[in-house]
């Protein structure tokens, strides 16, 4: 299911519920007006979210409570237990709409439409409190009588006029039904004022096809041509088509109260000579319909009980009470015997060729609203329409279970965090099975423990992944800002910029997701604010006026890649080494030591900006060192390049989860160190004589790949050689850093193990080259190298 | 521009739209006895039927669409 729809019936739960609560709690008060105002506002928020999806019944019935809320709130109607009793129930109609919604099982929301003639009327009869009650002061015209909300599935108080009807047609119209076609008679007055609302009733009525029979007139007398007013629409269309009720109120959706629709087949029957001559009214065919329908169902099923018999007499007395009740007793004569002939057959089908023979099945209403399996007896085919439908659903209805949980977001993260802390524990158990070999010498119990280890661990793992699925976000949280702030920045500024963002729905931990609200933003300015040019000055140099700004991200193994690049003017690395040596960053030599890419790194000193002016969207001094230290705190590393002229582009790289690293623990002149395994391309076994050394440095060759080597001993500055092991091979992990592979030379490669990394903090912090550090399960501490940074 | 005035005729082509429905009254306003060639027409806004149906002008043509047509006939043929 789309997220937004997803969203919106979470919410919209919540909502009817707080709105049920508010408004018992004003049945207690009712003079309090805060709850007033807290009740108008959830009303009308769930209208408005309602608008956003293709649902016009529930934003109808939604509409007109809010219009009363509103009228309740000023004290022009007062709130009284008839009116918390209407808003309750078309508060519950639109309970039923989303539980409707909800469990549809494909992506878009179902089509609501057979919903249309209940909400028309809860419409109804929430305004009718509204004018009702405050009949005076309803000066500006909404004016139509109030009348009892009518029993109708639509509107019937303009009855078609058959009588109208050109006797060639009106056969035509009857073999048609007897051939068991459905046909409609509908009528349309459009409201006045529905041009302003860019609607096209002739087009409407258009869409419905070539009709068996048509009329259009007008409403009034029309005026003089110089006092026409061609935008106020008068006009009355009637058609008779063949399509279904279902269908037509379906095509009329949005204007249900505008269209009358009725089945042929109740108004023709009347006047074909075989039926007695009492009209029935529509209501009453439409339940006698209904009453059909619901038998025909009972007579489809194909399973035969031992009860078929009582079944099949309690259709045939179901049927004889249904065409009795509309004058048809005469039909009821043939029943007997199909019900006889059934009985005997022990099958259903004579009486539903007897039905058939009655009254050809059409797809009227949904049988499965009704009670299919209890035999309806006479009064019931009357009217179990006779009052108004109500959509109780009170405490002793079933409830609807919830598919998502709401919780606190601290027992989510004490959650994760007793993870962590069972997945640094089962850690020991491999020393403890290494004590119990080297020290006590137990080889058995050694081995006992590594296979009840290798359980834990497993359900370990299970349990980090669950818990980082209940935290993943898409990155969407953030970036559904920056359609609304670049155009607002780009505007303030001048400029003409188009945003493309992609790979929004990419997942990562709510923390890292939140931390990158602030970072990201100010990038995006900066890009905006320093980046991009002026139009002119695009246009002068070749460009296309309009600037383009990407957003990007995607998931790469167990990060999640963020790039914001623009195709602006670029980072001039000499104007960086010159105003970075104006504010004292750097000193002479370091000005002319610096390379191009080092010297663009340097916008993330501390108290470096470029921005000869400070604007309130950037250049206050607070810049992208905040922003690299932001994505720091996460684990997360930033990366800018830039072609002056050509653009800059920032690669932001984050951990999926902060909850857990895994990490390869390599020895080194007797030390052990942990790489995070992200940055871990392999481990292989290099020969001596397989390196070689070219300009000084030693090489080799992977996969018919040259990979430079270095050894660890040197970076890290260790008075030692690297130690091959006794077949002269040196431990070479390949690490990847900017997508280019390197070999780093070990003593020795270990396991993997997965760590709480906890970031290097107060003096230590300074150190780069190190990610962080972590307990052992042996309780010794191991420090993590982070490769790029030690490069 | 769907519709097209001649000195006694305004034919009226593929589509009338909701704004040439006042240019139409105007039009017959001043032309009385004015009328209106809708053969090349493929639909016309509600507001232009209400105008026809006010002015009653002589159609000269009838839309070649049959649905349309029979509705228009319907309409504006007493």
């Amino acid at each position: 299911m789309n997220p937004l729809l997803d969203q919106f019936l979470t919410e919209g739960r919540d909502v009817l519920q707080s709105i049920g609560e508010r408004l018992l709690q004003l049945e207690d008060s009712p003079n309090d007006a805060a709850l007033m105002d807290e009740l108008f506002r959830l009303v009308h928020t769930l209208k408005g979210n309602s608008g956003l999806f293709d649902l016009p019944e529930m934003t109808r019935v939604l509409h007109a409570a809010e219009d009363l809320m509103d009228a309740a709130r000023d004290g022009r109607v007062p709130f009284d237990r008839a009116l918390a009793d209407r808003l309750l129930e078309a508060m519950d109609f639109v309970a039923t709409l989303i539980d409707e919604i909800a469990e549809a099982p494909d992506d878009t929301p179902p089509s609501t439409a057979r919903h249309a003639g209940d909400a028309v009327r809860l419409g109804e009869a929430l305004r009718s409190l509204l004018q009702d009650d405050s009949p005076p002061l309803d000066a500006d015209g909404t004016q139509e009588i109030p009348q009892d909300a009518p029993p109708a599935l639509y509107r019937t108080d303009a009855g078609p006029d058959l009588s109208a009807l050109p006797e060639q047609t009106r056969q035509d119209l009857r073999q048609r039904l007897d051939a068991g076609e459905s046909l409609c008679w509908l009528g349309y007055e459009p409201e006045e004022e529905c041009f302003f609302k860019g609607e096209d009733p002739f087009h409407q009525m258009l869409q419905l096809g070539a009709p068996l029979w048509h009329r259009l007139e007008a409403r009034e007398d029309w005026p003089a041509l110089a006092e026409l007013d061609a935008y106020r629409c008068v006009l009355r269309f009637e058609a008779i088509v063949s399509a279904s009720p279902e269908r037509l109120a379906e095509h009329f959706r949005y204007v249900p109260d505008q269209v009358d629709i009725l089945p042929l087949s109740a108004l023709m029957q009347t006047d074909t000579p075989q039926a007695s001559a009492t009209a029935i009214g529509p209501e009453a065919a439409w339940s006698f319909d209904r009453v059909l329908a619901a038998q025909r169902e009972i007579l489809a099923l194909s399973d035969t009980p031992p009860w078929l018999d009582g079944r099949l007499r309690a259709v045939a007395a179901s049927l004889s009470a249904a065409f009795i009740s509309v004058d048809r007793a005469i039909e009821v004569e043939t029943l007997e015997p199909a019900l006889a002939s059934a009985l005997a057959a022990r099958s259903p089908a004579p009486l539903l060729a007897w039905l058939d023979a009655r009254q050809p099945p059409t797809e009227i209403g949904e049988a499965a609203d009704i009670d299919a399996g209890a035999p309806t007896d006479s009064s019931g085919a009357k009217a179990p329409e006779a009052e108004a439908v109500r959509f109780g659903r009170r405490a002793e209805d079933h409830l609807t279970n919830p598919r998502t949980l709401k919780v606190d977001q601290a027992k989510i993260d004490r959650l994760m965090n007793l993870i962590g802390e069972m997945v640094v524990a089962k850690n020991a158990l491999p020393y403890l099975a290494g004590r119990a070999e080297d020290v006590f010498g137990v080889r058995e119990l050694a081995r006992e423990i590594k296979t009840q280890y290798a359980v834990i661990n497993r359900i370990a793992e299970e349990m980090q992944d669950a818990i980082m699925q209940v935290r993943m976000m898409p990155v969407s949280f953030v970036f559904q800002r920056f359609p609304r702030l670049v155009r607002d920045i780009a505007h303030k500024l001048g400029k003409e910029v188009r945003l493309v963002m992609e790979g929004e729905s990419t997942e990562a931990d709510k923390n890292i997701i939140e931390a990158l609200a602030d970072p990201l933003v100010h990038i995006v300015r900066n890009s905006l604010d320093h980046g991009l040019e002026m139009p002119e000055e695009r246009r002068a140099a070749g460009k296309p006026s309009e600037g383009r700004l990407n957003i990007s991200a995607r998931q790469e193994s167990d990060r999640v890649l963020i790039e914001i690049a623009d195709d602006g003017r670029g980072i001039d690395p000499n104007r960086i080494r010159r105003k970075a040596y104006e504010r004292g960053l750097i000193d002479e030599t370091a000005l002319e030591r610096l390379s191009d890419q080092e010297a663009i790194n340097l916008v993330f000193a501390a108290g470096f900006s470029t921005a000869e002016q400070v604007t309130d969207l950037s250049g206050r001094g607070v810049g992208m060192d905040v922003v690299r230290n932001a994505i720091a705190r996460v684990n997360g590393a930033i990366d800018l390049r830039s072609q002056l002229g050509q653009g800059t582009s920032l690669r932001l790289s984050l951990p999926l989860s902060m909850a857990v690293t895994n990490v390869m623990i390599i020895e080194s002149a007797k030390q052990r160190f942990g790489v995070p395994m992200d940055s871990v391309a392999e481990t292989v076994r290099v020969a001596r004589h397989d390196i070689r050394t070219i300009k000084h440095r030693r090489t080799t060759v992977l996969r018919g790949r040259l990979v430079p080597l270095l050894s660890l001993n040197e970076l890290l500055a260790l008075n030692a050689e690297q130690i091959p092991n006794d077949d002269d091979e040196f431990a070479v992990l390949v690490v990847r850093v900017d997508q280019e592979y390197l070999g780093i030379i070990v003593d020795d490669c270990r396991e993997t193990i997965d760590i709480i990394l906890k970031p290097l903090a107060g003096f230590l912090g300074g150190l780069n080259g190190y990610a962080g550090s972590a307990l052992l399960g042996d309780g010794s501490v191991l420090l993590v190298f982070n490769p790029r940074e030690l490069l | 521009m769907a519709l097209e005035f001649k000195k006694t005729t305004v034919i009226a082509s593929d589509l009338l739209g909701v704004e040439d429905a006042e240019i139409l009254l105007e039009w017959l306003i001043k032309h009385p006895r004015g009328r209106i060639n809708l053969s090349a027409c493929t639909h016309l806004h509600a507001a232009n039927l209400q105008v026809l149906m006010a002015a009653k002008p002589k159609v000269s043509a009838w839309p070649r669409d049959g649905v349309l047509a029979d509705w228009l006939r319907a309409a504006l043929t007493p």
